[in-house]
């Protein structure tokens, strides 16, 4: 008797178990809709995307998603998290989909989904404001630079360095600002990041850093990223739709000058994966 | 060079962050030293499978680094449909981490316990577990305080790990102050300043305990 009963409750919990996971998998955007949040993992630490100002997330991702909210008539909310926990975080179900953004990559989009492109991604390099030895990109041949760990614009840069004639010794960082320190600090000679986001960390401090143009590597973009199943699927759809409709209406390319000083080059249908 | 503002203007965000280090380490060790009794008795049992279920724990929570552990739990765990926010997976592994060290501790306080001692409070009438309550564990609390504060100095800064799974604290607010501001030794020097009065103030509490269970 005794038994019989601790099975029937090892089978109820059993079934309990299955149904929260049947009730897991349904449509994403049928969920966020009803929880009315859309909950998105990003690292505070990417200005002009997320970062703190006067200890409150500021920056291009807070503004964008409140349009895209306002769309889609839901709350955002945002989780911090370092930037090596972001993805599993989001193959973990700890939230809809990942801030960021993502350099767009065609390793990535096969575990990923995309979204539409919001900005230029493509690598271009930081260096001191005076009297730095780097004129243009190929300079770097030989000399120390730096980079983040996991990153596409590391993975560029890699890439771009076998074809200079001389390596240079490319040091990797947890992320990127610890980067920018060690350039300021003199051990580095430049930093490898997208233009994006090295062309507003010169503008904040124009007597420390400069940028070298033209950028080089492949030219990719930046998106944001969702779990690439079906549940996903219609928050995708929902989240681009959004997106298109702020394309047409100008908010994006006022949020673009607005954070990254000019409108910058975001296609609105999905562009082929170059890297 | 030093920007006195940055500085100052850091300590509202840095103490609010501090809460969470202060509450989830308090929180892991108030958990864990419980979990820490149980394991050391496991240790101690007469019986063989009480011993080798006691030492699997410690090997494993002692030998895997907490930061991996944070992982496994949060990461994980939702794989097999248990999803846990991110304070219950902070919380519960600092304590599971910490009482792996603090059942090793009150093990060797247990055992430096006379025999003596326990005999005499088996024979005024006091059950095995009256004993180990009132007997056994003031005892090596007592004789082990020192390890103990010291252990718990460790977990506190240990707790600069929590910010993997997503819990907004000490070490990461000023991570983040950093990165924003561009003046990372500002930021640090205040958390650093922060870390060191919460283990101060830790430290002259123990002073305290230790003080008064000498009188009593």
């Amino acid at each position: 008797m005794k038994i019989s009963a601790a099975w029937k409750i090892g089978l109820a919990a059993m079934a309990l178990c299955a149904a929260s996971a049947a009730a897991q998998a349904q449509d994403q955007l049928a969920q966020v809709k009803k929880a009315g949040e859309l909950v998105v993992g990003t690292e505070m630490q990417f200005a002009p995307f997320d970062f703190l100002e006067n200890g409150k997330q500021a920056g291009f991702n807070k503004e964008l998603f409140a349009q895209i909210g306002k769309e889609l008539g839901v709350k955002v909310r945002f989780i911090d998290l370092p930037w090596p926990s972001v993805l599993p975080g989001l193959e973990a179900h700890k939230f809809d989909m990942v801030g960021g953004p993502l350099t767009m990559t065609r390793a990535r989009a096969e575990r990923y989904a995309y979204t539409l492109p919001i900005a230029d991604a493509t690598d271009a390099l930081l260096v001191s404001a005076k009297n730095s030895p780097i004129k243009k990109s190929s300079d770097i041949a030989g000399k120390t630079i730096g980079g983040a760990k996991d990153t596409a614009q590391l993975a560029q840069l890699k890439t771009y360095a076998a074809t200079l004639p001389k390596a240079p010794e490319i040091r990797e960082y947890i992320d990127n600002n610890q980067a920018y320190a060690d350039l300021a600090a003199g051990r580095l000679v430049a930093v490898a990041n997208s233009l994006t986001n090295i062309a507003y960390v010169a503008k904040q401090r124009p007597k420390t850093f400069a940028v070298v143009t033209p950028p080089f590597g492949a030219k990719v973009y930046y998106a944001y990223a969702m779990r690439k199943d079906a549940d996903s699927k219609s928050l995708l759809d929902a989240f681009n739709a959004a997106l298109v409709k702020l394309h047409k209406d100008g908010r994006l390319a006022a949020l673009q000058k607005k954070w990254f000083g000019a409108e910058t080059d975001a296609p609105t249908t999905m562009p082929e994966l170059n890297f | 060079m030093f920007d006195t503002d940055t500085f100052l203007q850091g300590f509202p965000l840095l103490l609010h962050s501090a809460t969470a280090t202060i509450g989830v380490s308090l929180a892991g060790l108030f958990i864990g030293f419980f979990i820490a009794v149980a394991v050391c008795c496991a240790r101690l049992s007469g019986r063989r499978w009480a011993r080798m279920l006691g030492g699997a724990y410690v090997f494993f929570f002692r030998g895997v680094p907490m930061l991996v552990q944070l992982l496994l739990v949060y990461y994980l765990l939702p794989f097999i449909d248990i999803n846990v926010p991110p304070i219950v997976a902070a919380i519960s592994t600092a304590a599971l981490c910490t009482a792996s060290y603090i059942a090793e501790i009150l093990r060797g306080g247990f055992l430096s316990i006379p025999p003596g001692q326990i005999e005499a409070a088996r024979m005024l009438g006091l059950s095995s577990f009256d004993t180990l309550r009132r007997i056994q564990v003031p005892m090596a609390f007592r004789m082990t305080l020192p390890s103990l504060v010291n252990e718990m100095v460790l977990l506190t800064k240990a707790s600069s790990l929590i910010s993997v799974v997503g819990v907004a604290e000490l070490t990461r607010t000023a991570q983040n102050i950093a990165a924003s501001t561009y003046r990372p030794l500002e930021a640090y020097l205040a958390a650093a300043l922060i870390y060191f009065v919460i283990c101060g103030l830790l430290a002259l509490f123990a002073h305290r305990v230790e003080h008064r269970m000498q009188r009593g």
